[in-house]
């Protein structure tokens, strides 16, 4: 689900919230109003950072300033992200909040829109002034925003933007609060693949993938990691993200009858390739879909629960794992929501915890000293242990997990997993 | 060769989908000339409903139709009389804006009411084919398609061979000479704007069974329609057939002999190409007003 979001693609994002975009430009052009009124007339704190003001009033709350793509196309990450944020914050103030100051959220809603996100962290710090910052939503958002902050010296957790483009930038102040990029996603489901006796490998492979920043790398890298293992390469094609007919690519893959299928799937495309397939009654002994199996009760209403058996994918968070603090997260979620926690909640969850963590170490909110304890130290998050490169990848792996019997199964890295029991062959379709 | 009709097939059952969802949108653009950019947000509207109805009682999600066209129908007339009617006279991108904002309403309530997840109805053969030799025909697509064109079939016969239907064709064809013989502009307008309403009572239906959708999908669809409507020419019911095929085939066989990446691009070149020499469309009457 991670990658669900920046998964809708840029052709998604681009066209869909056209009309919020006139909106984004006048926020804009406020906001640089407002910024040019402060250089002009030099005055008051218009110009200080943050961290700087901070100092002063130890008595009032740490504010955090968040924009989230709450309406538009990533509207449902976007708000679960939300719901992590705030069961962070309510468990954080019911433990008496960070350095002694209760913690406020101060969210706005950017309308899965680039320039709006711009805009509202410009707000966040000149205007607003908030003290600290968390990420937004999907590389798409975050990839301007994190610029936002870096040029105004703020430290930027971001629970989802895992685009290698992303720490293409040799940016100082941008984490990702996730185990791995994108093209590191799919090691754990190799390091499985290698495990296996060779005759047990997969011989042939197919590589459908969608033209998304985040789905693409990873079956790519998947691609040549086994075709350097020897896997042959049967098929690989790129399709754009509103794609809704499957049914060429499936008959295509019965014709070609690859062992593994590895799918780079944000969700749509996920559901619609396995029903295809279904329909066309070719089941792969093994299937790898990126993203859209962590959907839960989606992805399985989707393609009804028997056939989610033995499908693999990978994911950054799994409810059962053994993690710091896991437990009270889930526990914490359930009671505000009367829901079971997704994936994006936890990792926006984690990027809180981050900020958190580092803040308390260094004893204050001084921006450049939270920066310089993350590049140097492990934080323990919910997604487990994370650390990261001076370009702020970070330098963890993924959780291989599997659909079994209506559940889901963390399988590896074996650590951590949940069951030793992997299903391989992949059942039939029922 | 079992490639290529099988790709052709699938485009053409897809196609006829497409058709049927396109068809309201052309007949409203044909009578009123508006263009219902809400029309995608109708479909997503009905298509939950279905969901909703599915879920709720097991009936069909096909079937569903015989009570969301009603409703749709009725839906549609409420909304001509308290929107659309205030804008008549005014220029076709009042109507883009004022429709547009009603998707954007629409999508919100959805939001808040259904919740922004994916859904997709899946009665049990949704996923099962028909197998005609080396040719497999998904169920749902062939009960879609099947249902699309009963749908277009009554729609053409209310449109050539009832009083009702040449009414509407002749405040289309040419307004001012209906008003004349007195069609009432403003019923007929009403009438039309509930009827292409009421054909998303199947489309969205199918649309249920068909695909995962979320608030949000009507921007993909109301994309696509608007380019089969362009295609076959505004206003046209055989063009939106034509336009539908041709966007089902140029998917289907460009995924199948070049790559998914192109099959969009496919369909979007071939609309530049019958804009370039035919700019009314493949079958776009040319108005007067359209020579000036």
């Amino acid at each position: 689900m991670t990658a669900s979001s920046p998964g809708q693609s840029e052709i998604l994002a681009e066209s869909a919230p056209r009309v919020t975009r006139r909106r984004g430009r006048g926020w804009r052009t406020a906001a640089v109003a407002v910024v040019a009124v402060c250089a002009a007339t030099a005055l008051s704190a218009c110009g200080q950072r943050p961290s700087e003001i901070a100092k002063s009033d130890t008595g009032k709350p740490i504010v955090v300033g968040i924009s989230l793509p709450l309406t538009g196309d990533f509207a449902q990450p976007g708000t679960e992200a939300k719901r992590g944020y705030e069961v962070w914050r309510d468990m954080v103030n019911a433990k008496g909040g960070i350095l002694g100051r209760q913690v406020q959220l101060k969210i706005t809603d950017d309308a899965s829109n680039q320039d709006t996100v711009v805009a509202d962290y410009t707000k966040l710090i000149t205007q607003d002034k908030v003290d600290l910052l968390l990420g937004t939503f999907s590389s798409l958002l975050n990839y301007p925003a994190s610029a936002v902050a870096e040029k105004n010296g703020m430290v930027f957790v971001e629970p989802a933007g895992g685009a290698p483009k992303m720490f293409e930038r040799g940016f100082k102040y941008l984490f990702f609060a996730q185990p791995a990029t994108a093209p590191h996603q799919a090691d754990v489901f190799i390091d499985w693949i290698k495990s296996l006796p060779e005759a047990d490998r997969p011989k042939t492979a197919a590589y459908p993938s969608q033209d998304d920043p985040f789905a693409h790398p990873v079956v790519e890298s998947m691609q040549k990691q086994l075709e350097a293992l020897g896997v042959q390469t049967v098929y690989s094609s790129l399709y754009p993200a509103d794609t809704t007919n499957f049914q060429s690519v499936a008959s295509t893959l019965a014709s070609k009858k690859p062992d593994l299928i590895a799918q780079g799937a944000v969700f749509e495309d996920g559901v619609g390739l396995v029903r295809a397939l279904k329909q066309l009654d070719y089941s792969p002994k093994i299937l790898f879909q990126t993203s859209a199996p962590s959907n839960a009760g989606q992805y399985s209403d989707g393609i009804g629960p028997a056939n989610t058996e033995g499908v693999f994918y990978t994911v950054s968070w799994n409810e059962k794992a053994s993690t710091p603090l896991n437990a009270e997260f889930v526990a914490g979620y359930k009671k505000a929501y009367s829901a079971d926690p997704a994936e994006d909640a936890a990792d926006a969850f984690a990027a809180a915890q981050v900020l958190q963590a580092a803040a308390e170490k260094v004893g204050s909110i001084d921006q450049d000293k939270i920066r310089d304890w993350l590049h140097a130290n492990t934080v323990d998050t919910i997604l487990g242990p994370l650390s990261w490169e001076a370009t702020g990848e970070p330098k963890g792996r993924f959780l291989l997990a599997q659909w079994q019997s209506g559940k889901v199964e963390v399988v590896g890295p074996a650590d951590v997993a949940t069951t030793k029991n992997v299903v391989n062959p992949k059942p039939g379709w029922k | 060769m079992t490639h290529l009709v099988q790709a052709i097939t699938l485009g053409l059952l897809i196609g006829g989908v497409y058709a049927l969802m396109a068809s309201g949108l052309t007949l409203i653009f044909g009578v009123m000339r508006i263009i219902n950019i809400a029309q995608g947000a109708f479909l997503v509207l009905v298509a939950m409903l279905t969901w909703w109805l599915w879920h709720e009682t097991g009936i069909d999600p096909i079937l569903a139709s015989v009570v969301t066209t009603p409703l749709m129908f009725g839906f549609g007339w409420v909304v001509y009389r308290l929107m659309i009617s205030r804008i008549r006279g005014s220029s076709a991108s009042m109507s883009v804006l004022l429709t547009f904002g009603f998707a954007l309403v629409i999508e919100g309530v959805l939001n808040v009411v259904a919740g922004n997840k994916f859904r997709s109805a899946t009665p049990s053969y949704f996923e099962e084919s028909f197998r005609v030799g080396e040719i497999s025909l998904p169920k749902a697509q062939v009960f879609g398609f099947l249902a699309a064109m009963a749908v277009l079939g009554a729609l053409y016969f209310v449109l050539t061979r009832t009083w009702t239907g040449r009414a509407i064709r002749a405040a289309t064809q040419n307004p001012s000479g209906a008003a004349l013989v007195g069609v009432g502009a403003t019923g007929t307008a009403a009438l039309a704007f509930a009827i292409g309403s009421a054909t998303t009572g199947v489309g969205g239906s199918i649309l249920s069974v068909l695909y995962p959708f979320f608030p949000a999908s009507h921007y993909d669809w109301i994309s696509r329609l608007l380019g089969i409507v362009v295609l076959g020419g505004m206003g046209s019911l055989p063009g939106a057939l034509a336009g539908a095929a041709i966007l089902g085939l140029a998917e289907t066989l460009t995924a199948t002999y070049g790559s998914l990446g192109w099959s969009t691009l496919v369909f979007y070149v071939v609309i530049m190409a019958v804009l370039l020499i035919r700019p009314q469309g493949l079958f776009g009457a040319k108005l007067r007003e359209d020579a000036v």
